[in-house]
Formats: C-alpha cells, sequence, structure tokens
C-alpha cells in the first residue's frame, strides 16, 4: 500500500519546523465554516490546507470523480456494460419519467424516507437521552441497544424479519391484542413496506450513538446552572441539550435523509425469493429498481440517468438542509 | 462476424502478448496466447454457483483433476447462485472473467451475443475435449449458429412435486398421461378431503407455462421473441385468479409469507410444478413425504418435457482454451468425477459418469426413476436456447404473476405489464 | 484561559427518591430493551432448532434445544476452517479503522480548521459524492482497479479508507471540530504550535468521542461489507466472514440455516467485541467545559 504509507507519515511526525513559524492569528474573525463564503487565506494556509486535504484529494481524483463522471457520460447513452456505449441525449430521461415502476419506486421510496427517518431518529435520539444519564450497568445498556446493528443486512435478518411479522407470530399477535385483525405484513403488499421501515427504525445504533458522543459534549456546567435558574427536565432539553448537540442532530438528519433516500441492502433481503423488491413491488425502492436495471437488466444507461435524478434530488433536499442549519445549528463560535 | 471477431482478438494477443506478459500476468506462461503451456504449470479460474455441500464434492474433484494433469492448476470461486450472476456480470464487463464458469441455459444466449463465452468447437476438432457419450443428446443443449458454448454436468427436468400423504388420504393417484382436467379434478378432490389447497399456484413459473405451450405445439420463446399472444397469457391468468379465490390454489400471501420455503413443503398446498432436482430440498425443508408426479397433458400424452441442465462453458477471454477443453473434458467423462459428484448438478449427463454412480438415497432414486422414465416413454423434446433477455423475462413473470394474485393489477394489466416490459428487455439485449 | 477535563459521573447524593428514580429508569430501560432484543433472541434461540423449524418459526425458544448448528461450524465451511474466515475479516476490519481515523481526521480539520483557498468547493464536492449511490460507481471502480491488477488482493477493499473517500466519517469529523472552542487554536498558535501540532496535540484528544464513533462504525461496516468483497476477492482462501455466511444456502442445495443462523451470532462476537471494549471511551468520553469565551 504505496500512498499509505506517505499519507500516514505527516500524521506520526513531529512537526516540520516550518509548520511552526506561523504568523499570529488575525483577532476576531468569527464564524469559520464551509457552507458560508470567506477570503481565502494565506499562501501557509493553502498550503497546510492542501497537505491535510492530500489524501482526499487523491481519493477523491482516483476513485471518485472518474467513476462519477464516466456514470454521468453513461446517463446519456444506451450502455449494456459490453458493447460501447451509444449516445442517445435525452432518452433514458424521457423513459423514466414514463415508466410506471420507476414513478412506482419514487413513490415507495418517498412514503419510506418521509415515515422512517423521523421515526429512526426519534428512536435514537430518545435512547441516547435515556444512555446518556449516569447510571449502573451503562456498558451493558449501550451495547444492547447497540446490538440490532452490529448485524447488518445479513440473511438472518431477513428470516427473523420475516418470520415476527408472519401470520400469528409476535407482530399480528399484538395486533390482535388491540382489536386489529390485519395478519402477518410480509406477504401483503400493503403492509411490508412497513415491516421494512420497523426494520430501519430497529437498527437505530448508528446515529444513536453519535447523539450520544454529542451529548458528551455538553458542558456540565450549563446544566448546573439552568437548575439553579429552576429549569425543569424540559426546558433544559430544549433550552440546552437541543442546541448544544444541533451540530450533530444536523449531521443525523442530513445522513439519515441521504441514506434513507439510497436504502438498498434491508429491502433487497427482506423481499423473499424471487422478489427482491417485494411482492407486487411493495418495497420497490428506488435503489432496488437501479439496481434491477443496471445489473439485472444490462440498462447501465437507464441506471446511470436514474442515479443522476436521484443526485440531483437528494442534492436539493441536502441544500435545503444546509440552508436551514443557519436558523437552528448552534456552532461553537455562535454559541456564545 | 464472431469468428472475425476472434480473429482480431487473437492477433491482437499475439502483438500484446509479449507486453502484457512482462507487466506481470498472474501465473507464469500466461504470455503464450493460444494455450499451448510453455512448459510450467497453468492457472485457471472456475467459478461455480453453489453451497458448502457443493464445494466439498467440486474440491475433490479438482484435487482429481490435478493430480491426473499435474501442469495444470484450478482455483475456484463459488457463490449462491444470485451473487454469482452479479459478479460475473461485474468480471466479465470488465474483461476479466474466470476461465471456466457453471453456467445455464437462461444465460446461454445474453453472454453469447456479448462474445463472453468461448467457442469449443476448435478444442473438440483438436481432440481436447469429446462429445461421445452423452446421454439423450445432450451434448447438443449449448450449441448455438454452430458454436459449442457449453457440455453439460447433468440434467433435469420440470416435474409435479406432490405431497404423498396428503394425496394418499384424499385418494387421488396421479398416472403418466393424466390430463389437465384430470389434475384440476384430483386438487378440487384433496381440497375437498383434506381441506389442503391442491396446488400452490403455477401462474408465476415460466416453465411451467412454457410445458402448457409446447403441448399445443407453442413454447414460450421463439429464438429471438415470445412464442404466445397477450390473449393466451390473459386467459391463463384469469383462471388462476378464479381458482385462487376458490381456495384450490394456495392463498398468494401465504405463499408469499413462507419463502424461502416451498408452499408444499409448509404444508400450504399438495403438490407444486419444480425442477425434477429440486426435490431434495423438500424432504429436508418439510415434514411429510415427497413424490414426483408425472407432468398432466392436454392429449393424454405428449407432456412438453425437455432436459435442461447445468453445463461447463469457458470464456471466450481465456488464454488457456486448450487446458480450458481439457478441464471441461474431465469434468464430464471422468467416472470418478461422476462417482463424486452423484446428482447433484443433475442427473449425470454422460453415460460413463451415470453408470459409474449408483444412487442410494430415496431421493437420488427417484429423481433417476423419474428420469428415466420419461425418456422411455419418449415425451422428450428438444429445448430451444432462450433468447438474450430471457432472464430478465422471467422475473417479470414472476414478478406481474405474484402482484395479480395479490390482487395488486387485474390480469389484463398483468398481461400488459409483462408483455411492454418483455419488449424492453429485447430491445435492451438485442 | 483554562481548560478542564472532566470523565465520568460526578458523584450524586443517594437519597431515597433518587433511588427509587433510578429503579425507574432501569425498569423503563428494560421495557424498551426488550422489544429491542427480541429479534436478537428469536435469532438465539433459532440457532438452537433443527434447520427446517426455523424458517417462519413462532416460537422464540427451541422446544428442544439443539447444539449441532454450533459443532457443525468447527467442521469448517467448503473445507475451510471458519477461522480463516474470521482473520480475514479482522484484517480488513482493523487495517480499514487505521485508514479512516488518520486520512478522514486530516481531512476534516482542514475543512473546519483551515481556511484555504477553494475550501468551500472542495466540502461540496464531498458532500457530493455521498448522494450518488454506490451501484454506478462499481463498474468503473472494478475496471480501475482490474487495470492496476490489484484484483483478488484487499487493495481495492482498502485504499479508499486511507484515502478518505468515506465523506461520512470527514463530515461526522468536521461537525465535532467546529464545534471545539476557537480559542484553542489561537492560544495554541501564540505558543507557536503549527496546525500538524493543533491537530495531533489539541484536536485530535477532543474529539475522541468522534474518532472511536468512527472507528466503531468503519469497524463494523468492514466486517459486514458483502459488495465488496464479493467483488474483489476470487478465492475462498480469501474471503472474509460475510462471504462465508452466504455458502449455506444456495437455491440448487438444501438450505443449511442452522448453520447459518449460528455462524452469524459467531460473527456477531468480534464486532460486539469491538463495540464493548471501545465504547468506554465513549462512556469516558471528555466534556470540554471550564472555557467561558
Amino acid at each position: 500500500m504505496g500512498p499509505t504509507v506517505t499519507h500516514t507519515g505527516p500524521a506520526h511526525a513531529p512537526p516540520p519546523p516550518t509548520a511552526r513559524a506561523e504568523p499570529p492569528p488575525v483577532r476576531g474573525h468569527g464564524a469559520h465554516r464551509p457552507a458560508e463564503g470567506r477570503r481565502s487565506g494565506s499562501r501557509r494556509e493553502n498550503l497546510a490546507g492542501y497537505l491535510f486535504m492530500s489524501p482526499w484529494i487523491a481519493g477523491f481524483l482516483l476513485l471518485t470523480a472518474g467513476p462519477m463522471a464516466a456514470s454521468l457520460y453513461f446517463a446519456f447513452t444506451d450502455y449494456n456494460l459490453f458493447d460501447a456505449p451509444e449516445w442517445v441525449g435525452l432518452k433514458n430521461f424521457s423513459d423514466m419519467f414514463a415508466d410506471p415502476r420507476w414513478q412506482k419506486s419514487v413513490e415507495v421510496t418517498l412514503k419510506y424516507v418521509v415515515i422512517g427517518t423521523p421515526l429512526k431518529l426519534a428512536a435514537a435520539l430518545g435512547v441516547a437521552l435515556l444512555l446518556a444519564q449516569s447510571r449502573r450497568g451503562q456498558a451493558f445498556y449501550r451495547a444492547a441497544f447497540y446490538a440490532p446493528s452490529l448485524i447488518g443486512a445479513s440473511v438472518s435478518i431477513a428470516v427473523v424479519w420475516r418470520a415476527i411479522f408472519t401470520d400469528d407470530a409476535v407482530v399480528d399477535r399484538t395486533q390482535q391484542l388491540f382489536g386489529m385483525n390485519a395478519g402477518g405484513w410480509v406477504g401483503d403488499p400493503d403492509m411490508i413496506l412497513y415491516a421494512l421501515v420497523a426494520l430501519t427504525v430497529w437498527q437505530f445504533g448508528a446515529p444513536m450513538v453519535i447523539f450520544l458522543a454529542g451529548l458528551k459534549q455538553v458542558p456540565r456546567e450549563l446544566y448546573e446552572a439552568a437548575e439553579m435558574d429552576g429549569a425543569g427536565p424540559w426546558r433544559r432539553f430544549w433550552n440546552i441539550t437541543l442546541p448544544m448537540i444541533s451540530p450533530v442532530l444536523f449531521f443525523n438528519v442530513l445522513l439519515e435523509t441521504i441514506h434513507s433516500f439510497q436504502i438498498f441492502g434491508s429491502a433487497y433481503i427482506l423481499g423473499g425469493q424471487g422478489n427482491p423488491c417485494g411482492p407486487a413491488d411493495a418495497t420497490l425502492v428506488y435503489t432496488c429498481y437501479l439496481y434491477q436495471q443496471g445489473f439485472e437488466n444490462s440498462r447501465m444507461g437507464f441506471a446511470s440517468a436514474m442515479a443522476w435524478m436521484l443526485l440531483i434530488a437528494v442534492g436539493l433536499v441536502t441544500a435545503v438542509l444546509f440552508w436551514s442549519q443557519k436558523r437552528w445549528v448552534h456552532y461553537e463560535e455562535n454559541a456564545r | 462476424m464472431r469468428t472475425s471477431r476472434h480473429v482480431e482478438r487473437r492477433t491482437f494477443l499475439k502483438a500484446a502478448g509479449a507486453s502484457l506478459a512482462t507487466v506481470g500476468l498472474t501465473a507464469a506462461g500466461c504470455g503464450s496466447g493460444s494455450g499451448s503451456n510453455g512448459g510450467g504449470p497453468v492457472t485457471i479460474r472456475y467459478a461455480w454457483w453453489g453451497a458448502d455441500d457443493r464445494a466439498k464434492k467440486i474440491n475433490q474433484t479438482i484435487a482429481l483433476f490435478e493430480k491426473k494433469h499435474p501442469k495444470i492448476k484450478v482455483k475456484t470461486d463459488f457463490q449462491p447462485y444470485v451473487d454469482f450472476w452479479k459478479k460475473f456480470n461485474t468480471q466479465a464487463a470488465g474483461g476479466n472473467p474466470p476461465d471456466v464458469i457453471q453456467n445455464a441455459v437462461t444465460f446461454l444466449r445474453k453472454y453469447e451475443a456479448r462474445n463472453v463465452l468461448l467457442d469449443l468447437n476448435p478444442q473438440v476438432q483438436a481432440g481436447n475435449l469429446s462429445t461421445d457419450n452423452f446421454r439423450a443428446g445432450l451434448e447438443k443443449f449449448a450449441e448455438i449458429d454452430g458454436n459449442l458454448l457449453g457440455l453439460p454436468v447433468g440434467s433435469n427436468s420440470m416435474g409435479y412435486i406432490i405431497d404423498e400423504k396428503v394425496y394418499d388420504k384424499a385418494g387421488v393417484t396421479p398416472q403418466f398421461g393424466w390430463t389437465w382436467d384430470e389434475w384440476y379434478a384430483g386438487l378440487e378432490k384433496i381440497k375437498s378431503k383434506t381441506g389442503v389447497p391442491g396446488d400452490a399456484g403455477p401462474h408465476s413459473i415460466m416453465y411451467y407455462y412454457d410445458l402448457k405451450l409446447r403441448q399445443q405445439g407453442k413454447a414460450f420463446f421463439t429464438e429471438n421473441g415470445l412464442g404466445f399472444a397477450e390473449s393466451d397469457l390473459e386467459a391463463e391468468w384469469t383462471e388462476a385468479m378464479k381458482r385462487i379465490r376458490s381456495g384450490i390454489y394456495t392463498d398468494p400471501k401465504k405463499a408469499e409469507q413462507i419463502k424461502p420455503k416451498a408452499a408444499t413443503a409448509g404444508a400450504l398446498s399438495a403438490g407444486e410444478f419444480t425442477w425434477d432436482n429440486f426435490t431434495v430440498r423438500y424432504a429436508a425443508e418439510g415434514k411429510s413425504s415427497y413424490g414426483i408426479a408425472p407432468i398432466p397433458t392436454t392429449d393424454g400424452k405428449k407432456t412438453g418435457q425437455y432436459l435442461g441442465s447445468l453445463m461447463l462453458s469457458g470464456t471466450a477471454r481465456t488464454k488457456h482454451p486448450k487446458e480450458v477443453a481439457t478441464f471441461i473434458n474431465f469434468m464430464v467423462h471422468d467416472p470418478e468425477v461422476g462417482r463424486i459428484m452423484g446428482y447433484d448438478r443433475g442427473v449425470l449427463s454422460t453415460t460413463g459418469q451415470f453408470e459409474a454412480f449408483e444412487p442410494t438415497d430415496k431421493v437420488s432414486k427417484q429423481i433417476s426413476a423419474y428420469e428415466t422414465k420419461i425418456a422411455e416413454t419418449g415425451v422428450l423434446e428438444p429445448i430451444t436456447p432462450h433468447p438474450a433477455g430471457a432472464d430478465v423475462i422471467e422475473s417479470a413473470f414472476l414478478r406481474l404473476a405474484t402482484e395479480m394474485s395479490l390482487s395488486k393489477a387485474s390480469p389484463g394489466e398483468a398481461v400488459d405489464k409483462f408483455f411492454t416490459e418483455a419488449k424492453t428487455a429485447f430491445t435492451a439485449n438485442a | 484561559m483554562t481548560l478542564t477535563l472532566h470523565t465520568g459521573p460526578t458523584p450524586t447524593s443517594q437519597s431515597p427518591r433518587r433511588r427509587a428514580g433510578s429503579l425507574g429508569w432501569h425498569l423503563g430501560a428494560l421495557a424498551v430493551l426488550a422489544v429491542v432484543l427480541y429479534p436478537v433472541i428469536w435469532v438465539l434461540g433459532g440457532s438452537f432448532k433443527p434447520g427446517n423449524e426455523i424458517i417462519g418459526s413462532l416460537q422464540l425458544l427451541p422446544t428442544d434445544p439443539i447444539v449441532a448448528n454450533y459443532t457443525r461450524l468447527t467442521e469448517g465451511i467448503a473445507g475451510i476452517p471458519i477461522s480463516t474466515f474470521f482473520i480475514n475479516s479482522t484484517v480488513l476490519a482493523v487495517g480499514s479503522v487505521g485508514g479512516v481515523l488518520i486520512s478522514c481526521s486530516l481531512a476534516a480539520y482542514a475543512f473546519s480548521r483551515i481556511r484555504f483557498a477553494g475550501r468551500n468547493l472542495l466540502f461540496a464536492l464531498m458532500i457530493g459524492t455521498l448522494l450518488l449511490p454506490y451501484h454506478v460507481l462499481m463498474i468503473p471502480q472494478y475496471v480501475l482497479f482490474q487495470k492496476l491488477e490489484l484484483i483478488n488482493t484487499m487493495v481495492p477493499l482498502l485504499l479508499g479508507k486511507y484515502l478518505a473517500v468515506d465523506a461520512f466519517f470527514v463530515f461526522l469529523m468536521v461537525q465535532f471540530m467546529r464545534n471545539l472552542p476557537k480559542e484553542l487554536d489561537e492560544a495554541a498558535r501564540l505558543d507557536g504550535c503549527g496546525h500538524l501540532r493543533i491537530y495531533w496535540s489539541i484536536v485530535l484528544p477532543l474529539c475522541r468521542p468522534a474518532l472511536i464513533t468512527s472507528a466503531i462504525f468503519t469497524f463494523i461496516n468492514a466486517w459486514n461489507d458483502f459488495m465488496g468483497p464479493l467483488l474483489y476477492l476470487n478465492e475462498p482462501d480469501n474471503y472474509t466472514v460475510s462471504l462465508g455466511l452466504k455458502m449455506f444456502v444456495d437455491q440448487d442445495a438444501v438450505a443449511d440455516y442452522g448453520g447459518m443462523i449460528a455462524m452469524s451470532l459467531v460473527a456477531l462476537l468480534p464486532v460486539l467485541a469491538f463495540f464493548l471494549a471501545f465504547q468506554r471511551y465513549l462512556i469516558d468520553g471528555m466534556a470540554t467545559s471550564g472555557l467561558k469565551g
């Protein structure tokens, strides 16, 4: 691994003499965030910046930029992976908009994102708040709540999930207790998407851990001071916790949203044999359809067009979220 | 077209051979282009799909091969079926496929159309590979437009798996040559006497519909399209919906729920159409005892059956076609290999291997008896290799039939969608 | 300017009311946990059931527990001892963790604490890489690694980790680093420290929760990664656990769901151990305080 060694080098080496002799920083430059336009720094800052960025830049150029450019080109071609791509202009896009299965996949994905993401984040934050308290047996609780997320999207998960959402299994029984007679979810095209949502929510470990790490960074004095002022738990949560963890909350909202749009693994395994995207396309999430078109149907051009459509859509959502963070995300510089 | 490309590729290889070899391709002797090995051992890659059990058997056969051919080393790579094709497709698209693969008829034309598969005829002519001694004309199985694209390692046929206990209890006995009406009367009798739905619902199985069409002198696929009309399929699927509603076919929601277990193995139906070599799964997954019944007929005689098969194919980019041929030859003809593999990939395809293996377990005996019987009754027909895109169409058929049976589309809508998607698939693969 | 780090809980008085609250907390946590762990217990129970009773089983626990599914694992899969898969996965996972921690934190430091020309553009590009589904990059990447003759090695699986390709982690670390008090850098600079020293001695230690979080995720992702090993590893001896898990079930064969479930639980142990070992640092994670601006 040649490049690895060169890049890990500087991290361990003592700082080179030149790096020490830096001019004293300019005072009072306030917020300092990537999303904002800023005057560029000094030459030395530029050099340091690009040195620190060099592994990322190398990775971007080598592994990401090329393939992304290729996929952008394929989006305007008829490409079956074997013969040379043939330029077809916007045909893939017009085919896509006219395709009822594509429309179905958009509908399924939006439903999944809109229902699943808030539920998952709420579960993760709720449990993180519970676990952030110093209690006995924390290690056990954290590991136990994280356990579902360790398993990933394996076949075992598909087996257990299908089993507990089948007729007369635990979920159906619980529903019957409440007088609902819906039957099992996995064989029912109207319900299986909710089984998938439940699976996603169940694996809330990743955002939970990120919330926990964020909660750990909240200075305890703030709570103590608030308590002295007579603030109750709800107000402490609303006025201290939420603003203080807002960068982490922002991160989780953004990443979970992006991931939800791209959900593939758990949908693909849950559908069952012969119907990788669910019976009657009930869990035909966007990436599942993209995968089918690209790899099973050998329509790589169409799949690339789908991918770029997704990129544009999620890009817009991301941009809106970044724009909104000015209103509700508090970074250290702003907090004081 | 095909041959000229081959020539081009070979000349190119010769020209580029030296430089490529110096860049350091894996094994020694790689640069020699047309496969005459320059003394050192040659390594070929062999990929297949299967699980643990098959892996153990294949490892034994490879050890045997390497012992008899010390100058050829074989490296294996395997995954389950779906992952296997995912990986093979990526490798083939990247120009780096294994030298030998296990192959199936559904994928034959797809990869033939993209020049991925090796024509084995030159190797037959060179005496590296023998097409003699195959049972029931199986050596022609993978011949397309005069190119020999693979040789079968085992044969299988569609059969009708039944739950013997339920059939006994209902007093229904399947006979060779029974008609569809007799079959359906049997299902009704089973439902009324035992409460078990008679069949899991065959309407989503492409190969079942193919049999029905063949009995009427048609087929599911022609060389480049579908061999039936929208009205044919609409009639078939409309009837299926009636049977689902009457409870003669299994409730699709229930069948969907117990996947990947088969409905019959899960006691949700008394029988279903499937490949005869899948019988082994029913015995292991279910609690009853299972048998293979004959396929119902239209005219009391013709079943429309043919021998399908798994085969071994070489890939066109291999640098060692001679070694590939030697390997395939060994795997299809060597009696010891037959004894090791048994009916793992279907009933052994060459007479030498077929005679070398004596089935001892119940399931293998059943399968052997079944195939012997259908061969004797003379119902076997030749198969037409599926057109490119057949794999896509098979999954669309399954998906849309399921969509209909779950009441998410009317038979008419499902048929419309199927024909639209089939058209797209043929265009994409043209 | 002072910086106090405190670790661990502040001692609290054990009044009866607090104790009652503690009991309530535990009861509440256990109730939630019971729901969350039900499927895990189902899998655990399933691993002691005979293979043909697992699919669609309505029972949580086996009536007649058997250990055959576990003893079967000692035979290995396809003639390969199980330990081989575990060693390969460990190499991959540990290698990935090292790469991600170093390369992503370097990039995150630059994004959050160095003002260099083009930073906003690069940041937008990095976020952009999060948006494209992996599947369309798969084939071009495969062709690239094949041209570099790196197929059937771990390089394609590891290289990206050392080149900060996981934008997720860069972004995660950025979010944490941006929340560290700016005064820290300024004080350090006045003391004559360069960026490398600030990065290594000040920012990294303060970002430990983020680093540990990234390490845990990287380990788990690498351990569970299926697509990468599937495409790039060509010999069973090089297979990882995630590939090994798939060897129990194929459409042509009698599926060994018992073996698969048992193996999936055994495969869980290393990730669980990794999580337990490192989550301690999350608990002890430092809270910065005492810095009044």
